[in-house]
């Protein structure tokens, strides 16, 4: 069954909150099999003040974040699944290779599936796109506790 | 099944980052290599794709020296074929 999420229904499965909630919209849930996520990234953000100033780039490990959160949601599976559970993740180990800048006006696609999910822990495959381009990608694992 | 040995150690040691003469076959993975409880399933997961099987995630607390890892790896092999 494939479904999407909306923010409200995003902040009821990601433990993050405000100012460090890095995906906008689910557009595919596949519970346990795949996840695309969209993040809008906007010149109004407040890191692009200081990373870099008048070079406005997104920071690298945002865009890891924003692959781990993603990964959050594919590992919870169901839109109500880990709604009363109140778990933490924590990253175990990220593998990461960025091959372009995301700048202002971008819109980040991430997609994410899993190499290995089990009850308590998952190693997934992220990769992130911009329009068509690959900008990055990697293989994160994660424990929920 | 001495091929299975030597390509599992091998595994091993690149998800632990150690060289594969450095393992010994009953050295404890937590105590005496630093393996983690993260590396432990990225090993099973590795073997798993490797082999083509399905190891279930109550064996992982068994995965606890190189050669406790190759006879559960050898266990579902067999079931295999």
């Amino acid at each position: 069954m494939m479904s999407s999420l909306n923010i409200e229904e995003i902040y009821k499965i990601l433990p993050q909150r405000f100012p460090f909630v890095m995906i906008d919209r689910v557009t595919e849930l596949e519970p346990r099999k795949k996840v695309v996520a969209l993040k809008n990234v906007s010149y109004n953000e407040e890191f692009f003040a200081g990373h870099f100033p008048n070079n406005p780039v997104m920071p690298g490990v945002l865009i890891i974040e924003a692959m781990a959160q993603a990964s959050i949601i594919l590992f919870c599976g169901g839109k109500d699944a880990c709604a009363d559970k109140k778990l933490i993740y924590y990253l175990g180990a990220v593998k990461t290779r960025f091959m372009h800048p995301v700048v202002p006006g971008d819109q980040l696609i991430i997609t994410v599936e899993p190499l290995k999910i089990i009850s308590r822990a998952a190693i997934v495959k992220a990769k992130v796109q911009v329009l068509d381009k690959e900008v990055a990608s990697a293989e994160i694992s994660l424990v929920a506790k | 099944m001495q091929d299975i040995d030597a390509e599992i150690k091998e595994l091993i040691a690149t998800i632990i980052e150690k060289d594969a003469s450095q393992i010994d076959p009953d050295a404890r993975f937590i105590e005496d290599l630093g393996v983690d409880s993260m590396m432990a399933l990225e090993i099973l997961a590795a073997i798993e794709k490797k082999y083509k099987i399905v190891i279930p995630e109550e064996r992982l607390p068994e995965f606890i020296t190189l050669n406790a890892t190759i006879k559960i790896a050898k266990e579902y092999l067999a079931d295999k074929k």
